[in-house]
């Protein structure tokens, strides 16, 4: 970012997004899609389908959080030609009010979500209009939307993007009365594939029901096969709210732009009022570290005496940022969709407490592993790992091999918590990344970059949970073990008091002696069991395992 | 030790098993341990003996179980052939104990290796013989010569067996010398070369007894010898091939085995001396043309009689270095290349005149 960004003191939303977007205005809205498509999401025939199921879902299960509904939503997918299907979605959420519709679905970067501070799955607002764009271009065909707010109005409109305005361009609309409430899109679109791969829509849509235990999602594939993964918890998400930056997640030209629109009359009270986390005490500390009085007028503060106190800021102490704006799934609900999906013999999860990346954005790490069961991906004959990435609920399929997450995953040695061979295992691990700012690497939303701060935590929660898997694994190790000892013993105990009975001339009472060892064995063992596995309870963390959990420890006392 | 000892041994054992079954303990059986780490060479007596370290097998431990059920069925079995007065081979033995485990498709022994470390354990742990269990090995070995053996009320005189001679049992301890007209015994490795002793009427024109012990020799022989030795006094002299397996055979006649340590008393024979093959006798001989190239196996058997305390004596040492150095073994039918009648008439009667022996 240069001073002249500054200069412009009328931002526009879209300079302010992706580097991406910085020169949105200069070309058409085709040339940059057609520029960009692998970027947004449209690159290869699976993943452009699953893209547009993506968006649908996104939008509904924001929008249905944002109004405290239990999300149901119905995507059907069927196949019109070779390459050429119509998708339909509907949900029972709020609605959008006429006069809203032809800018969420008709124009590029228009979601109201850009811009805020505030945790969301989708974020930088190309979403749904990139679908109606990729429709038009593919098929030529519009997007069609039937939505009702529940006051009996239903608006059924058809429309595509006029791509010289970057505005929608309606083609009908029809307005009816019907008692519902919700919205159902429909677009057909050509260059896509359906199949069940790992990237496809199924595989999307189950990863999406995990995420999001409160969600109902039914899919009904082009062979009319209709799957429910029904909703495993009657609670709502608490809506996320918009939250002051962080000072510590703060760059010069935002506390700059901020100055410049600020209605606080000193500096000072900017930094106390506008900031999280600043107090008049840290104002005091900053005013020792900085040239100049902080008592001064914010619009005319310079570049920089800007600079000076995002540096300032570097080198005081704040308190961690709010965490209001995240939002975890939570250990219980993942315990819910994973134990009501994958049916797991073992699952364990861990939300672990809110970090900081890049110097102020706060996130939260949810991890959790699923092994037995339905757990794992079915590979011919076996199974395989499976590592479910997800940022903020929303799945990540793609891109897999240049994700932070899948770093961190691989980052973890299994081997050490009795995983032999991981990538054979019947094991799933789920690794949410909840926060304000996830880092992805692209536009398109499916990688999140190798953050340093980020990757470590995930591992210390991926540790944690192999530790439990550990302490789980080796519980039906021993369980197996003796068993395949009762057994073995049992087997042998018949010719033993035979042979004791004869040794003591005895040979009537062959069937009391059996009896009496058969007991005393069956005793042993159990008590054996027990034993061990008290003993393996107090089992102490390997040197290695200590030595990363005290960098851990130091990290925390840096926040 | 009567055979009403020995039953009564067998029922305390079964007598122990129980106990530590009502006392909720783990059936247990301790006995000497019979490894290389437990036995050691004693000196004064020129055995190898059996020390003090014991082993415990417990049935809980599944490691052991199956050894301890087949323990434990092998002294029930014995018990059963001392009170009945029977005497059963331990391939018999085998046999008579090998069934399918109830509802499973495992056998109770699979192979007679199984059963047969089993019985000397049993041995040991009650310190019993084997023939007072009631149990003996096939024979091996063959004996002739001018002596009269008393066996069972029968009387052989083994100088009147033909060329084939006396079959040695496995048990000797009820044959009773009766007359004996022999200067020593000759203890023979191979079969093939007590033939040949024999055809040439060795033992007649020496006046002494030979035995051959086929290969390594069985319990039985190692008896018979001992107390021709001891009882009648006859000096011992072993002939064998000059490689680290005749030599061993050598030395577990001598001084015992590591496996029978605990028997070494009544097996081994110290005062026993060899005659051939050694290093030695190539050049004297002139055999350098008869020689065969050591293998991998027989200098790693070699390296390890080194290692042995009881073949620390300064000859022995020498004989099995000089045979590295040489790298060849020899056997004793190399002398044929001379004659056939050669070792007979000049090899044996001269080295053993002359006092050329090893000790």
């Amino acid at each position: 970012m240069g001073e002249g960004a500054v200069a412009d003191e009328e931002l526009t939303k879209e300079k302010h997004a992706d580097e991406l977007f910085k020169d949105f205005r200069e070309v058409s809205i085709t040339e940059f899609f057609r520029k960009n498509r692998a970027h947004l999401g449209y690159s290869g025939k699976v993943r452009s389908l699953t893209t547009i199921v993506h968006e649908m879902v996104t939008n509904s299960l924001d929008a249905c959080e944002e109004a405290g509904i239990l999300p149901d939503i119905t995507v059907a997918i069927k196949e019109k030609g070779p390459e050429h299907y119509k998708i339909t979605e509907s949900d029972n959420g709020p609605g959008i009010p006429a006069a809203h519709i032809s800018d969420v679905f008709g124009k590029m970067l228009a979601g109201t979500k850009f811009h805020r501070n505030i945790q969301l799955r989708g974020q930088q607002g190309i979403g749904i209009s990139g679908v109606t764009l990729y429709s038009q271009m593919t098929t030529g065909k519009p997007m069609r939307i039937k939505t009702c707010t529940g006051d009996n109005k239903v608006v059924d409109i058809q429309l595509l993007i006029d791509i010289t305005k970057n505005k929608a361009d309606i083609i009908e609309t029809k307005n009816y009365e019907e008692y519902w409430r919700g919205t159902t899109i429909e677009v057909e679109v050509k260059g896509v594939l359906y199949n069940l791969s790992e990237q496809g829509p199924f595989e999307y849509l189950r990863r999406t029901a995990i995420a999001n235990p409160h969600a109902k999602i039914t899919f009904i594939d082009p062979e009319g096969r209709k799957t429910v993964f029904d909703r495993s918890t009657n609670e709502v998400p608490k809506p996320p709210s918009e939250m002051k930056q962080h000072p510590k997640g703060l760059e010069v030209d935002d506390l700059v732009n901020m100055a410049k629109a600020s209605k606080s009359r000193h500096v000072s009270s900017l930094l106390s009022t506008e900031l999280s986390r600043v107090s008049g005490a840290k104002v005091k500390e900053i005013q020792e570290l900085v040239s100049f009085d902080l008592n001064k007028n914010p619009r005319k503060l310079a570049w920089a005496e800007a600079e000076e106190i995002i540096n300032a800021f570097k080198k005081v102490d704040f308190m961690a940022p709010p965490l209001e704006g995240l939002r975890p799934i939570g250990e219980g609900q993942i315990k819910k969709s994973v134990l009501s999906i994958l049916n797991p013999e073992f699952e364990t999860t861990l939300t672990r407490p809110p970090k900081v990346h890049s110097g102020g954005v706060p996130f939260q790490v949810e991890v959790a592993v699923a092994y037995g069961g339905k757990a794992g991906r079915v590979a011919g004959e076996g199974v395989k790992a499976e590592v479910m990435r997800f940022a903020n609920r929303a799945p990540l399929l793609f891109d897999a091999g240049g994700c932070g997450i899948t770093t961190a995953v691989n980052g973890v040695e299994w081997k050490r918590y009795g995983i032999k061979d991981f990538e054979n295992s019947p094991i799933t691990i789920f690794v949410n990344l909840v926060s304000v700012h996830v880092p992805y690497t692209s536009a398109g939303k499916q990688s999140v970059a190798d953050d340093d701060e980020i990757i470590k935590e995930i591992r210390f929660a991926l540790m944690d949970l192999g530790r439990r898997f550990q302490r789980f694994h080796s519980r039906r190790r021993r369980a197996i073990e003796q068993e395949a000892r009762l057994n073995t013993l049992l087997k042998y105990s018949m010719e033993l008091a035979s042979a004791i009975s004869k040794l003591i001339d005895r040979d009537k009472e062959q069937e009391k002696i059996a009896k009496d060892l058969e007991k005393f064995i069956r005793e042993k063992v159990k008590f054996d069991e027990e034993l061990l596995g008290d003993a393996e309870s107090e089992e102490e963390l390997t040197e290695a395992e200590l030595e990363e959990v005290s960098e851990e420890e130091e990290d925390k006392t840096e926040i | 030790m009567k055979d009403k000892d020995v039953e009564g041994r067998l029922t305390e054992l079964g007598k122990e098993l129980l106990a530590d079954v009502s006392k909720k303990k783990s059936p247990k059986m301790t006995m000497p341990q019979r490894g290389l780490n437990n036995v050691h060479f004693d000196k004064a007596s020129s055995l190898l003996r059996l020390g003090k370290k014991t082993s415990t097998r417990s049935f809980m431990n599944v490691a052991h179980s199956k050894k301890f059920m087949q323990t434990a069925m092998i002294g029930a079995k014995c018990k059963e052939l001392v009170s009945r007065g029977k005497t059963a081979s331990i391939r018999e033995l085998y046999y008579q104990l090998k069934h399918s485990i109830a509802e499973t498709k495992e056998n109770t022994f699979d192979d007679q290796s199984e059963s047969d470390p089993l019985i000397v354990d049993l041995e040991t742990m009650l310190e019993v013989m084997r023939e007072e269990l009631h149990l003996k090995a096939d024979d091996k070995g063959t004996l002739i010569g001018n002596i009269i053996i008393e066996d069972s009320g029968d009387t052989i005189d083994c100088s009147k067996l033909g060329r084939s001679g006396l079959s040695v049992p496995s048990i000797v301890e009820q044959y009773k010398f009766k007359k004996v007209n022999a200067k020593y015994v000759l203890v023979i490795e191979t079969g093939a070369m007590f033939d040949r002793l024999v055809e040439e009427k060795y033992h007649i024109k020496n006046n002494c007894i030979m035995v051959a012990t086929k290969g390594q020799a069985a319990r039985g022989c190692r008896r018979l010898v001992n107390r021709l030795h001891t009882e009648l006094k006859l000096p011992a002299i072993m002939f064998t091939d000059g490689d680290p397996w005749g030599y061993y055979i050598y030395s577990v006649m001598k001084a015992g085995s590591m496996a029978l340590a605990h028997e070494s008393l009544r097996l081994g024979t110290p005062g026993m001396k060899f005659v051939g093959m050694t290093m030695s006798d190539i050049d004297a001989y002139g055999l350098e043309k008869v020689t065969e190239t050591l293998k991998d196996v027989d200098k790693k058997r070699v390296s390890e009689l080194l290692q042995y305390p009881w073949f620390q004596k300064k000859e022995w040492k020498k004989e099995l270095d000089l045979m590295v150095n040489k790298g060849v073994r020899i056997e004793q039918q190399a002398l044929a290349s001379k004659s056939l009648e050669f070792v007979a008439e000049e090899y044996l009667p001269q080295k053993i005149k002359s006092g050329e022996l090893l000790s």
